[in-house]
């Protein structure tokens, strides 16, 4: 039996498209920007296992990833790198999603331990999502039960050296094959699952429309569609001052 | 700031909001959550929401070997694992009837409390980190980490050890570690001082924790409040000399208490244990090397090894409380149930929501640190 689809396929980098790039400096100021992302990755400060707890001294004076530009960040919106540290259970799991989507691109997922690899030692467990690939897109995975510091840093390392050579694209997948998420995403949770952000209409932005992100699952986005009651509250009120 | 004798002061309703304080917050211990009600910013009201840790251990480990259930128990509580091991290995014992050689306890009374030392340093550091004090959470996590060298050079593993298994420990002490074992402790003894003088003296800490979170010995005793917490409020009750386990009977040591019941006195309880803590070590290490014979009695095959029928409730004292152990088998190979009886989901969960009441809500963060609460243990 072939496993090879198991193994994250690294995506090869597109240009946008319809973009031309007629600046012959354009390249340059790419890689700076690309080295400087590489340099200043903040992660986003969230526990979601037990693989959390090596995290302290990979951060603290012992490993201290501050080294290499690494540090803890608070809110979603300014993080760069999201850390999975562990098993992730189906609740936990809505949660990371609800981030993932409220982060700015370019953003990577990185899964620490095994058991966000394949189940882990929870292979059996009723309330733990398994492959975490099949619900986001995984830039590297930290194989182990748990990764030591060094582990760690060294899986931190390779996405360094990924970003830096433009390897790490695969927060585009998301918005590329975004019917193919959600559909796992909502055989979990539901077919009426929402998130607030609108993907689809990032996806347009970003020029990485597929026939591939929408598709029969994001169709149930529409009809199950709830109107944000206390956003049409205000607005009315405010209508209502104008007149 | 009972939950009894508490009142809310009467605002205009628009004072009034609702707060999502987690899971994703720097001021909360592990993947927890609480919707809290502010006026201000002082919480009326707090609901603990839990559940994003959750396994399903007990039902996991009635599918799995008795022995294999070994690698799952240290998962319940990440900072603090050993206790897990030994007393889920001391109830299959007790139900198996195997008599554990003196040897193997005592290696099992130097990693429990090697393992508490770890878990201290750790809790008092993020409880450090939560007033503002980074310094402390630095030095704690950095002098834990040479306590899990340690662990490492005797199990194998730096955080889960899966080194006590039912009749005994899987191996022998490494040559030279009680030597090696003993300079940490003569380290960390002439830290303690640094300690005293960063953190628990420290008027910025002493000023912010003293009140916050406070609690009677009769509130503790019924809210269920065990460990340090409960020693925080005057009782001197431990585990480890009311209903010895072990070789604990035949060491030496002090149940230090305080009368505060509030933060402070929370984290200076576990200051003076970690001087309790080294002081049974030193006991160990001197003790250790004059005591021969085998580290653990033999066992049938572990893979098809059926433990007799019956029961047994065990406990133990770990770093966040009392965890007792209920094992009941039927003849099998496997566990018919298992139920773990955990500290921190009092902690956690009843005694946190009723502090929290009348904080402000910078101090919920002080509170839960203080409880030393252990999220995947809530949920397991
Ligand atoms: S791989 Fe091991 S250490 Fe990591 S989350 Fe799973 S059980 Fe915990």
């Amino acid at each position: 039996m072939s496993k090879l689809d198991n193994i994250p396929v690294r995506h090869q980098p597109t240009e946008a498209a319809g973009r031309k790039r007629t600046n012959p400096l354009a390249h340059v100021f790419d890689e700076l920007v690309k080295f400087c992302q590489s340099r200043s990755m903040f992660m986003l400060h969230y526990c979601t296992g037990c693989g959390a707890i090596e995290l302290p001294p990979a951060m603290t004076s012992r490993f201290d990833m501050e080294r290499l530009g690494i540090q803890p960040m608070v809110t979603p919106r300014q993080a760069d790198i999201l850390l999975i540290t562990g098993y992730v259970s189906i609740k936990t799991l809505k949660r990371i999603i609800l981030t993932y989507e409220q982060m700015q691109s370019p953003k990577y997922v990185i899964g620490i331990c095994s058991c966000t690899v394949n189940g882990g030692m929870y292979w059996q467990s009723y309330a733990t999502a398994k492959v975490l690939k099949d619900y986001l897109p995984v830039d590297v995975y930290i194989a182990g039960c748990m990764p030591r510091p060094e582990a760690v840093i060294s899986g931190m390392r390779e996405l360094m050296s990924d970003i830096k050579s433009g390897r790490a694209q695969n927060w585009k997948r998301y918005y590329e094959n975004y019917d193919h998420y959600l559909g796992n995403q909502q055989k979990l949770f539901g077919e009426d699952w929402q998130t607030p952000t609108d993907i689809i209409a990032e996806a347009r932005h970003y020029g990485l429309m597929t026939d591939r992100t929408l598709g029969e699952h994001t169709a149930l986005l529409e009809k199950h569609q709830r109107p944000l009651e206390a956003l049409e509250m205000r607005l009315s009120a405010r209508e209502k001052q104008k007149t | 700031m009972r939950p009894e004798n508490y009142q809310a002061r009467s605002q205009p309703p628009s004072n009034e909001f609702e707060l999502n304080f987690g899971p994703n917050h720097p001021g909360i211990e592990g993947n927890y959550a609480f919707r809290v009600k502010l006026n201000g910013d002082q919480v009326l009201e707090a609901r603990a929401d839990a559940g994003y840790l959750h396994r399903g251990f007990e039902k996991l480990m009635e599918g799995r070997l008795w022995i294999q259930n070994i690698a799952l128990v240290p998962r319940i509580c990440v900072p603090d694992p050993v206790p897990m091991e030994v007393c889920y290995s001391l109830a299959i014992e007790e139900i198996g009837g195997l008599e554990v050689p003196e040897r193997a306890k005592w290696i099992r009374v130097m990693q429990l409390e090697m393992s508490r030392l770890a878990a201290h340093l750790f809790a008092f550091g993020g409880h450090a980190a939560t007033t503002g004090m980074y310094t402390t959470m630095f030095w704690g996590v950095a002098d834990r980490d040479l306590i899990l060298d340690r662990f490492e050079e005797l199990t194998g593993g730096r955080v889960y050890s899966i080194y006590n298994i039912p009749g005994g420990v899987r191996r022998d002490v490494p040559e030279g570690f009680l030597d090696r074992l003993s300079s940490l402790l003569d380290y960390l003894e002439s830290r303690l001082p640094d300690y005293d003088n960063l953190f628990f003296t420290n008027q910025v800490f002493v000023k912010r924790a003293r009140g916050v979170g406070a609690m009677t010995q009769e509130q503790a005793l019924k809210w269920g409040v065990t460990g340090p917490n409960l020693r925080a409020t005057g009782l001197e009750f431990d585990v480890r000399r009311d209903d010895p386990y072990l070789v604990y009977d035949q060491l030496d040591f002090e149940i230090p208490t305080e009368s505060g019941g509030d933060a402070l006195a929370r984290n200076l309880v576990r200051r003076a244990e970690l001087k309790q803590s080294i002081r049974i070590l030193r006991q160990v290490i001197e003790r250790l090397p004059s005591i021969e014979g085998p580290i653990r009695c033999p066992i049938p095959n572990p893979l098809a090894w059926n433990v007799p029928a019956g029961e047994a409730y065990t406990r133990v004292e770990s770093s966040k409380g009392e965890l007792a152990y209920y094992v009941v088998s039927t003849g099998g190979d496997k566990p018919y149930r298992v139920h773990v009886r955990g500290p921190s989901s009092m902690h956690a969960v009843q005694v946190l929501e009723k502090l929290a009441l009348g904080a402000r809500l910078e101090d919920i963060a002080q509170i839960m640190f203080s409880l030393d609460a252990c999220p995947p243990e809530v949920d397991r």
